[in-house]
C-alpha cells in the first residue's frame, strides 16, 4: 500500500503533527491576544473549517476534478446528524412530523456521526457513479456541474422538506444533550484528518489517482484506471466532509438549508484554492490565510477604517469599509488567484516530503547497471487481419504482424500509410472494424487501455506524455506499483536502477515536465520497463532527436528491453532507426502490409522504395 | 517577399527549430523538405503566428511580423494552409470559402467565390454540402481554396498531400503548377521529397529542426547524399 | 387532456426562458470552453437596475430596453475584466473564475444595496389569461414563447447568414483555424459574450417580471438552469442548449402536476434525479458532441 515506510508514512505522521500543532497553535495564540469569546469561536470555527477542507482536498487535489458538490454531501450529513442527535423533546416542537419515526429517536451525538458518515456515503456511491458515467477526468466541465447540481438538490429538498428539516425559517436548533464545548473532539478529529489526507495522498491508490489527474490517457496506458481511484477518493473525501459538518452542526447548535450552500461551498473552495489545491499544507494554509483576511475584513467593515485600535477616525474609505466586505475578499481572492497565480500559493509543496528530503532521505548512492536477462520468458503477439474504416475511407486493410519476445520488430511507412490507425487499434484506441490481435493466444481486441498494459503490452506516445508534475523518479514509481500488482509473474526491476539505467539518475528529483527532449524520451521508457511489459510499443521514439541523439536511442531500448525481457515494436518513420533497430520489418503503405523482412530484405525491396520516395526508382 | 532569419522555436524543453533561415521572393515556388519530426510544420506555424518564437525574425515584404497574432499575419498578405487541412466540417463549402474571405469586402468576397467555383469545380458541386462530407481530396482543395479566399500575396500549404490517393497527389501538384502559373507566390511543406523539388523553383532540407541543404530543385535532386535524409539514416 | 394541454403550455412558457439562458451560455462555451457560473448575473445586475428605474419612475416600456441594453453591457463588462485574463487557461481556472465573479457581484449588492428584498411592480397584464376554448392561457406564458420564436429565429439568421456568425461558428469548432483565416480573436470573443448578454437580457425581462423582486443571490437559479439545460441538450451543440430548455421546463411543470400533492414542493429534486439518470444512460447529453480524444 505505501511503496516506502519512512517517507509515506513516518515522514506524514510527523508532518502532519507538527502543521496541527502549527494551525491549532496560531489559533490558540490568537485568541489568548484576544481574549474575548469571539476569538474562541473565530478559532473553533477555523478548525472545524480546516477538517472540511482537508476532506475536499483528497477530492479535488487527487483527482483534479472541482467539485461544489462536498458541501451538498455535508449538507447530508449535518441534517442526519442534526435528526439523530437532537433531543425527542426538541424534536417535538420543531420536526412533531418527521417520517420514519424519527421524532422519537435519539442516539448519542457520537452514533449520530457514524450515521451521518453511513448515510452520505450512500449517496456519495450513487453520485460517484454519475460522476464515472460522465466520464470524469481532471478539468471535466459535465462532472463539476453534476456536483453543482448536487448541492442545489440538496439545498432544494432541505428547504421543501420541512416535516423532516424543519426547513427554511425554523430549521433545527438543538440542545443535543452535551453541547460541543470542549474542542478535543475537534481537534482529534482535525489530526486525522490531516494524517488521512496525507497518507492518502502517499499511497498506492493516492498516487494512481495524481497519475490520472496529471494525464488520463497516459495513466491509463500504465494499467491505471482512473475510475475506482476517483471513487476511492470521492469516498474517503465524503467520510471527513461528513465527519467535518456533523461537527459544523453541533457547533453551530443550528442547522438550516443555507448553511451548507453557495457561501459555503465557496468559503471553503477559496480556502483550498489560495493555499494550493494539490497539497494538504496548502490547505491548511489557506484556511489560516482565508480565516485571517475574512476576519480582518469583517472588523474592518464593522468598526471604519480601524484595526486592533490603530486607524484614522474620519472614515475616508468608510465607502470600501463596510458590513459584508469578508464576502467580497473571497470573490476577489478567488478570481485574483485565478488569474495570477492558479495553482495558489504553494502549488503541490508538502511540508513532510520537505522535511523528508532535508533530514529523512540520508546520502544515496547510483545502483549499478542492471544485467540483462539470461531467461526471457516467452510471449508472442500477433494481429491478423486488422481493417479499420473511416466512413468510406479505408485507413487500414488487412493489416498482420507478429512478434516474439526478445526480438524487436519495427513498423515503417510514409505518412498517411496507416501507422497511427495501427497503433491506435492495438492500444485500444480504436475499434478495428475487421481483425483481432492477441499475446499468447489471449484475445485482447476491444480490451481497454489499462487492461492492455495490465496484459504486458505497454505504449509510449509519439507526442511524450509525463506526469509532468511529478518528479521523474514518481512518474517511474507509479509504472512500478502497478506492476507490483499486475505483473507479478514476470521480473520487476527496481524503481532505482532503471532510472540509473536511463541516465536520469541525477535528475530523479526534478519535476518530469523539466526535462529537455531526450531526456523526457529516456523517462518515457524506464517508465513502460518499470511496467514488466511483455511487449513495449514504442510511438516514434525518436521524432524530434537528432540523428545523434537516434543512434543512442537504438542502444538503449535495446538494452531497456533485454533488462526486463520484453519484446519491441517499434513505429518510426525513420528508415536510419527502424533499420538501426529492428530484427524484422514490416512496411505499411496505403493501409496495407507491403513488404515483411529483414532490414537488408526491406530496403532491396523496390516496392518499398516507390512508397517511400514517391518514385525513387526512376530517381 | 519573405525573409526568415534565425529562427528557433521550443515547446517546453524540446528544440523544434534551431536557427533555420529562408527565403521566398515574388512568385517562386519554394519547397520545405525532410522527415517527420524536422520542424517544418514548426516553421509554418512560427511564420503564420500560431507558435511562439524564441529567437529570431520574420520580415514580410519589408515588414517585421515576428509574434504577430496570426489574423495580423493574415492581414499582412500571408495565409497557411494548415496541416490535416482543418476545414470547418459543421459548415458548408461556400460557409468555409466565405470565412476565408472574411477580412474582404461584400462585392469583393462575392467576386472570390465565382473564382474559386471556376478554379475548383468540385466544390462547385458541393456547394451546400457540410464540408466534413467530402473526400480527402475535395476537402484539401477546399482547404487551398479557401486560403485563397483572402487573396494571399504568400499562400503557405503544410503537406497538402498528406494521407491522399496517388491520383489525389498528382492532382495537388497539378494545382500547384496551375497556381505557380497564376504568377502566385507559394510555399509548400511536403514530405513527398521527390514530388516536390520537381515541382520547386528552389527548396529548403530541414532535419532535426535545422536547414541543412538549400538550392534549386534539380540540384537537390542531383545530390545523393540526401537520399539518406529523406529516407532517414 | 386539457390539463395536459394547459401544461403543456406553461412548460413551453418556463422552458423558453431557460432555452434562451442555456443558448447564452452555450455560444461563450463553444468559443472559449468557459461554463459560464457567472451568467446568472446578466439577470440580478438588470434586476437591481429595474428596482432603481421604477423608484425613479420609469415603467416597462422603458425598463425593458434598459434590462437588454444593461444585460449585453454587463456581459461585455465581466469578459473584458475577468475572463479576457484567463483565456486559454484550463477549464478548472476558468469555471472557478466565472464562480469567483458570480460571488464579487452578489456579494457587491450585498455590500452596496442590501441583503433584503427589493420589490419592483409587475406589469399589469402579468397575471391575465385569455381563453381559448377550455384552456385559459396565460398572456405571459404567450409572450414568452412568441417572443423567444422571434429571438431564436433571429439568432438562427445572425449564426447562418451573417459573416460575423459565420466567424462565430467558425471560431467555436476551431479557434486557431478561425484565427488562420483572418477572424479577429477579440472581436468573436466579444461578439460572443455581447450575443450571450443580449439573449440572458430577453430572457432577463420575462425573468425579472415574473419575479416581482430581486436579491442579491438572485443570479444563482437562472444560471444553473441555462448550465444545467445546455448540459442537458449536450454541452457545446446550439441546438441541444434550446432542446435542453425546453425539456427542462416541460419536465418541470408535468412533474409538479404528477406528483402527489405532499411532495409537491420537491419538484426540482426530482428534476434533478431525472437528469442525473439521462446523464448515466446518455453521458453526453441529447445531442451530444462527439469528444475525439487527441493523442
Amino acid at each position: 500500500m505505501f511503496p516506502n515506510l519512512k517517507r509515506d508514512v513516518g515522514f506524514p505522521v510527523i508532518g502532519s503533527f507538527v502543521l496541527f500543532l502549527a494551525l491549532f497553535g496560531g489559533g490558540l495564540i490568537y485568541q489568548t491576544i484576544l481574549s474575548n469569546g469571539s476569538a474562541e469561536r473565530l478559532v473553533t470555527t477555523m478548525l472545524i473549517d480546516a477538517i472540511i477542507v482537508i476532506g475536499i482536498q483528497i477530492y479535488i487535489g487527487n483527482t483534479g476534478i472541482l467539485s461544489f458538490g462536498h458541501i451538498g454531501f455535508g449538507a447530508i450529513a449535518g441534517y442526519v446528524f442534526a435528526v439523530y442527535a437532537i433531543s425527542p423533546e426538541e424534536k417535538l416542537k420543531r420536526i412533531p412530523t418527521a417520517p420514519f419515526g424519527l421524532t422519537d429517536t435519539q442516539v448519542s451525538p457520537g452514533l449520530a456521526i457514524l450515521i451521518a458518515v453511513v448515510v452520505t456515503l450512500v449517496f456519495a456511491v450513487i453520485v460517484g457513479i454519475g460522476l464515472a458515467r460522465s466520464g470524469a477526468q481532471s478539468g471535466s466541465v459535465a462532472a463539476t456541474v453534476i456536483t453543482l447540481a448536487l448541492l442545489f438538490v440538496t439545498h432544494e429538498v432541505a428547504k421543501s422538506w420541512p416535516e423532516l428539516t424543519g426547513g427554511n425559517r425554523g430549521g433545527i436548533s438543538f440542545a443535543i444533550g452535551e453541547s460541543l464545548e470542549g474542542r478535543a473532539l475537534i481537534l482529534v478529529v482535525l489530526f486525522a484528518s490531516m494524517l488521512i489526507a496525507r497518507l492518502y495522498g502517499q499511497s498506492r491508490s493516492g498516487r494512481l489517482a495524481i497519475a490520472a489527474r496529471e494525464d488520463s490517457l497516459a495513466a491509463r496506458a500504465m494499467g491505471v484506471n482512473p475510475l475506482v481511484q476517483q471513487m476511492a477518493a470521492l469516498l474517503l473525501s465524503v467520510v471527513i466532509v461528513s465527519v467535518g459538518s456533523s461537527l459544523r452542526v453541533w457547533q453551530i447548535g443550528s442547522i438550516l438549508p443555507d448553511r451548507f450552500f453557495f457561501d459555503y461551498a465557496m468559503l471553503t473552495l477559496v480556502m483550498l484554492i489560495v493555499g494550493g489545491r494539490n497539497s494538504v499544507t496548502g490547505a491548511v494554509l489557506g484556511v489560516a490565510v482565508m480565516t485571517g483576511a475574512r476576519e480582518l475584513a469583517r472588523r474592518l467593515g464593522q468598526d471604519g477604517f480601524e484595526v486592533f485600535g490603530l486607524g484614522l477616525d474620519e472614515a475616508p474609505l468608510d465607502w470600501v469599509f463596510r458590513e459584508n466586505l469578508n464576502s467580497v475578499v473571497l470573490g476577489l481572492a478567488m478570481v485574483g488567484f485565478m488569474i495570477w497565480r492558479p495553482t495558489g500559493i504553494l502549488e503541490d509543496w508538502e511540508f513532510d516530503q520537505w522535511l523528508y528530503r532535508r533530514f529523512g532521505r540520508g546520502t544515496q548512492t547510483e545502483p549499478g547497471r542492471l544485467a540483462e536477462l539470461d531467461d526471457v520468458p516467452a510471449a508472442t503477439f500477433e494481429a491478423s487481419g486488422v481493417s479499420v474504416a473511416f466512413g468510406g475511407f479505408k485507413a487500414l486493410t488487412n493489416a498482420g504482424m507478429t512478434a516474439e519476445s526478445g526480438e524487436v520488430v519495427g513498423i515503417i511507412g510514409p505518412n498517411g500509410a496507416g501507422k497511427t490507425t495501427f497503433v491506435n487499434v492495438i492500444t485500444g484506441m480504436v475499434e478495428p472494424t475487421d481483425g483481432a490481435f492477441s499475446i499468447d493466444g489471449v484475445d485482447l481486441t476491444g480490451s481497454a487501455s489499462h487492461e492492455l498494459s495490465r496484459s504486458g503490452l505497454v505504449r509510449t506516445f509519439q507526442n511524450l506524455r509525463l506526469f509532468g508534475a511529478l518528479t521523474v523518479r514518481e512518474n517511474v514509481e507509479i509504472a512500478a506499483l502497478v506492476a507490483k500488482e499486475h505483473r507479478t509473474e514476470r521480473t520487476l526491476r527496481d524503481v532505482d536502477s532503471l532510472l540509473a539505467e536511463a541516465g536520469l539518475w541525477e535528475h530523479r528529483d526534478r519535476r518530469a515536465r523539466e526535462l529537455d527532449y531526450g531526456n523526457s524520451r529516456r523517462l518515457e521508457l524506464a517508465r513502460a520497463a518499470a511496467m514488466a511489459p511483455s511487449f513495449m510499443l514504442l510511438d516514434e521514439p525518436t521524432s524530434g532527436m537528432s540523428d545523434s541523439e537516434s543512434l543512442t536511442m537504438i542502444e538503449q531500448v535495446r538494452h531497456m528491453a533485454a533488462t526486463v525481457g520484453a519484446g519491441v515494436i517499434v513505429i518510426d518513420h525513420d528508415l536510419g532507426f527502424i533499420t538501426g533497430i529492428s530484427d524484422r520489418i514490416y512496411v505499411l503503405d496505403q493501409g496495407q502490409v507491403i513488404a515483411e523482412g529483414t532490414p537488408d530484405e526491406v530496403q532491396a525491396n523496390a516496392r518499398v522504395q516507390a512508397a517511400y520516395l514517391g518514385s525513387a526508382a526512376d530517381r | 517577399m519573405l525573409e526568415v532569419t534565425g529562427l528557433t522555436t521550443k515547446y517546453g524543453a524540446i528544440s523544434a527549430l534551431r536557427d533555420a533561415s529562408l527565403t521566398v521572393g515574388a512568385g517562386e515556388v519554394v519547397g520545405l523538405i525532410g522527415p517527420n519530426g524536422a520542424g517544418k510544420t514548426t516553421l509554418l506555424g512560427s511564420i503564420a503566428g500560431l507558435l511562439p518564437i524564441d529567437s529570431g525574425t520574420i520580415r514580410f515584404d519589408g515588414n517585421d511580423i515576428t509574434s504577430g497574432a496570426p489574423e495580423k499575419i493574415l492581414r499582412a498578405g500571408l495565409s497557411l494552409v494548415p496541416e490535416h487541412r482543418r476545414i470547418f466540417a459543421d459548415m458548408t463549402v461556400e460557409e468555409n470559402l466565405k470565412i476565408g474571405g472574411v477580412t474582404r469586402s461584400g462585392a469583393e468576397r462575392a467576386e472570390l467565390l465565382d473564382e474559386m467555383a471556376e478554379l475548383f469545380p468540385v466544390l462547385r458541386d458541393k456547394w451546400d454540402t457540410p464540408a466534413g462530407y467530402m473526400s480527402g481530396g475535395e476537402a484539401q482543395q477546399l482547404a487551398i481554396a479557401r486560403a485563397l479566399m483572402s487573396k494571399p500575396k504568400l499562400i503557405m500549404m503544410d503537406e497538402p498531400s498528406l494521407g491522399l490517393a496517388p491520383i489525389l497527389v498528382d492532382l495537388v501538384f497539378e494545382l500547384i503548377d496551375t497556381l505557380r502559373a497564376q504568377g502566385r507566390t507559394i510555399l509548400v511543406v511536403e514530405q513527398n521529397a521527390t514530388r516536390m523539388l520537381r515541382a520547386a523553383d528552389r527548396a529548403y532540407v530541414l532535419r532535426s529542426g535545422e536547414v541543412v541543404a538549400t538550392g534549386t530543385g534539380a540540384e537537390l535532386l542531383d545530390r545523393s547524399d540526401l537520399f539518406d535524409t529523406f529516407v532517414g539514416g | 387532456m386539457t390539463e395536459l394541454l394547459q401544461n403543456l403550455i406553461d412548460g413551453l412558457g418556463r422552458g423558453s426562458i431557460y432555452a434562451l439562458l442555456a443558448l447564452g451560455v452555450a455560444v461563450v462555451f463553444g468559443i472559449m470552453h468557459l461554463l459560464n457560473f457567472a451568467h446568472g448575473e446578466l439577470i440580478t445586475i438588470p434586476g437591481y437596475l429595474t428596482y432603481w428605474a421604477f423608484n425613479q419612475g420609469w415603467n416597462w416600456w422603458t425598463v425593458v430596453p434598459l434590462i437588454i441594453v444593461s444585460a449585453v453591457l454587463s456581459s461585455l463588462l465581466i469578459e473584458r475584466v475577468a475572463f479576457s485574463r484567463v483565456r486559454g487557461a484550463s477549464d478548472f481556472t476558468l469555471l472557478l473564475t466565472s464562480f469567483g465573479v458570480h460571488f464579487i457581484v452578489a456579494a457587491g449588492f450585498l455590500l452596496y444595496v442590501s441583503a433584503s428584498v427589493k420589490p419592483y411592480p409587475r406589469p399589469g397584464w402579468f397575471a391575465d389569461t385569455i381563453a381559448v376554448g377550455s384552456l385559459n392561457i396565460e398572456i405571459f406564458d404567450l409572450a414568452v414563447i412568441v417572443v423567444t420564436i422571434i429571438v431564436l429565429a433571429g439568432t438562427t439568421w445572425l449564426l447562418q447568414r451573417t459573416m460575423f456568425g459565420l466567424a462565430l461558428r467558425a471560431a467555436a469548432s476551431d479557434f486557431d483555424t478561425a484565427r488562420l483565416m483572418g477572424v479577429k480573436s477579440d472581436s468573436v470573443i466579444r461578439g460572443a459574450f455581447a450575443l450571450s448578454g443580449f439573449l440572458a437580457g430577453i430572457a432577463g425581462v420575462f425573468w425579472i417580471m415574473r419575479e416581482g423582486q430581486v436579491t442579491p443571490t438572485a443570479g444563482i437559479n437562472p444560471m444553473l438552469q441555462g448550465v444545467l439545460a445546455a448540459l442537458i441538450g449536450g454541452l457545446g451543440s446550439l441546438r441541444g442548449a434550446v432542446l435542453g430548455g425546453l425539456v427542462l421546463g416541460l419536465a418541470e411543470v408535468l412533474l409538479r402536476s404528477w406528483l402527489p400533492v405532499g411532495i409537491q414542493n420537491l419538484t426540482t429534486g426530482f428534476v434533478f434525479v431525472m437528469i442525473a439518470l439521462l446523464f448515466i444512460f446518455r453521458p453526453g447529453g441529447l445531442l451530444s458532441v462527439p469528444q475525439v480524444e487527441r493523442v
